[in-house]
């Protein structure tokens, strides 16, 4: 699991003399007269993996080509790693190892040389980060005969060949099978491991739970919120459902779930129940089921999830992640039989 | 290795996979000069301002691969690069910011000399080369005219939108000035509307540079010089266009 925001790494010489990684105040990027990014304010401490989350065109990827220097911004203040990414894009460029959204390789350049083209003098084994992302067995295959997952992990392994300080990271497992992108966390989490730090931009929010320490969500070119996905999932979709039947439910045992703490409201339909309300239902409800000695056996919980809380935040409505998983969660049915609704 | 010598090697490579390139730049002007040459005969002809035309046309192709490689080649290579984020991928990397440029204008050099020899290889024995009247100035003219149109073919790749718009454009620059400054007619035949607009042509200027000066026709100090203006002007703008 990535570290916590601000936890740092103790010990090491870039958590050490570079608390923070990135630092973006005022940045503002407008194509024509369409602004993309504007008065965006973003830190990645040293150590941390940071993801960048939001709905399309919210200006997650013209934020990074700014910090990576590949953009210059209209107006506001970078710092990359202590350096300038419009003044010093030279000296910052080769200290970043970067997978970038819509790029390719020339169609003919073949795997292993595509490794011997981007490799630098500090560059680790290539040979052991082909074998690390299962790609040994094309490396004389040509770039345009691979699929897309390969296409992806051969980025990974030129974002990750020359020991770089800072990785972005955007939209890195699009295209990728189940075990694939299990693979590619994993490369991330030991590559956080040895000291890197980490940019993720992803539409993934499983993938942003699994990976980052903190979030940033953006919306519009603005941040609208920032923390680890715990506690934005707190503030924006604090909702769970739990569902079970009992065909016969002990007088007296559906009032005392409908007065917990938290609860909301208790629906019945025949001898199906639904109970929903703040997250902390789930334990209380949990221990007055076997309290009463009524354990069901289909006992089904739909808790809310990161990507509930970016519906709630994108939503632009109040309570628009507890929405989001009540209908994830199907509607309600059946008779009100408790809760302060 | 640096960053430009990894890059040029890698592009070397690429383009003996590029069956373009092969066609395009190595065998498209070797079979056009042998129909054209063989066409008007091996008598001196005063069309030909009284040179055997298949000599007149051998001296006239080595500038018919310089535009192949510049309007053509790499316009299309360029822009399929950029199109496809190939060059953000460099520029992320952290290449150097002229390392491109200079490559491309590397394998760009390379690929003439190497093509413009496959030219005379081929015509020694079909046609014999023609003995070179002004040796130095054939020497300056050969190499900066594959400077000026090198450089041109990377402006132009930096400027077209797609691989396709390149190769389109390539193509409408490459034929005219093809038939009008090199491979087609000599001057003498064409009428004067056309030979006006065909005198200012780069290729024209080109062809002139390298072909008066080669046949003893004279020095076309004038063509040189407006060969060297467009190899300076094209230079500074490619570098500045293609910069990662």
């Amino acid at each position: 699991m990535g570290r916590r925001a601000g936890a740092g790494r103790p010990g090491t010489l870039v958590g050490m003399s570079e608390p923070q990684v990135v630092t973006v105040r005022g940045l503002r990027k407008a194509y024509g007269t369409r602004v993309v990014v504007d008065d965006l304010d973003l830190d990645v401490p040293a150590g941390d993996i940071v993801g960048l989350i939001g709905a399309n065109g919210a200006g997650k990827t013209t934020t990074v080509e700014c910090i990576q220097g590949l953009r210059k911004p209209d107006s506001g203040r970078l710092s990359v790693l202590g350096l300038d990414p419009v003044t010093q894009a030279a000296r910052l460029r080769p200290l970043v190892g970067s997978q970038l959204q819509e790029s390719a390789l020339p169609d003919r350049l073949r795997v292993a040389e595509a490794v011997e083209l981007f490799r630098t003098p500090r560059a680790r084994d290539g040979g052991e980060l082909l074998e690390r992302f299962g790609l040994t067995a094309r490396r004389r295959s040509a770039f345009a005969s691979l699929s897309g997952g390969e296409r992806q992990r051969l980025f990974l392994v030129l974002a990750l060949l020359n020991r770089p300080r800072l990785v972005i990271l955007d939209e890195l497992t699009q295209g990728l099978d189940p075990a694939a992108r299990r693979d590619v966390w994993a490369a991330v989490r030991q590559l956080n491991d040895e000291g890197a730090t980490v940019l993720l931009v992803t539409h993934e929010m499983d993938e942003a739970e699994a990976l980052c320490g903190r979030v940033v969500v953006m919306r519009a070119g603005h941040v609208i919120d920032a923390g680890a996905p715990a506690d934005l999932t707190e503030r924006h979709a604090s909702t769970a459902v739990i569902r079970f039947s009992l065909a016969d439910p002990p007088a007296g045992l559906l009032d005392e779930v409908g007065r917990l703490d938290g609860v909301r409201d208790v629906t019945r339909s025949g001898a199906r129940i639904t109970v929903r309300g703040h997250r902390r239902i789930i334990a209380y409800t949990g221990a007055a089921l076997v309290r009463w000695d009524a354990v069901p056996a289909d006992l089904s919980v739909w808790q809310p999830s990161l990507e509930d809380a970016l519906l709630g935040l994108l939503s632009e409505q109040p309570a628009g992640g507890d929405r989001a998983i009540a209908e994830r969660a199907g509607t309600a049915d059946g008779e009100l039989v408790g809760g302060r609704r | 290795m640096s960053a430009v010598g990894r890059l040029v090697r890698a592009e070397l490579r690429l383009m003996t996979r590029d069956p373009l390139v092969l066609t395009f730049v190595f065998a498209f002007p070797v079979v056009t000069m042998l129909i054209i040459g063989g066409a008007f005969g091996t008598q001196p002809d005063p069309a030909f301002e009284n040179i055997n035309p298949s000599h007149w046309y051998v001296a006239s192709y080595l500038t018919v691969v310089i535009a192949a490689t510049g309007l053509v080649m790499l316009p299309v290579h360029l822009a399929s690069y950029r199109e496809r984020g190939v060059l953000r991928r460099f520029a992320a990397a952290g290449f150097p910011r002229w390392s491109f440029a200079v490559a491309q204008l590397a394998v760009g050099l390379l690929t003439t000399a190497v093509a413009c020899a496959l030219l005379l290889a081929v015509a020694t024995p079909v046609y014999g080369v023609p003995a070179v009247h002004d040796a130095w100035r054939v020497a300056v003219a050969v190499p900066l005219g594959a400077v000026a149109f090198v450089s041109l073919g990377v402006l132009l790749g930096s400027l077209l939108p797609s691989a396709r718009s390149a190769q389109a454009v390539g193509l409408l620059l490459f034929f005219p000035s093809f038939l009008l400054g090199a491979g087609g007619p000599p001057p003498h035949v064409m009428g004067s509307v056309v030979r006006q607009v065909a005198g200012p042509l780069p290729l024209t200027l080109l062809t002139n540079a390298v072909r008066a000066p080669w046949l003893g026709l004279g020095p076309a100090t004038g063509s040189l010089i407006g060969v060297a203006v467009l190899a300076v002007a094209a230079t500074a703008l490619a570098a500045r266009r293609a910069a990662l």
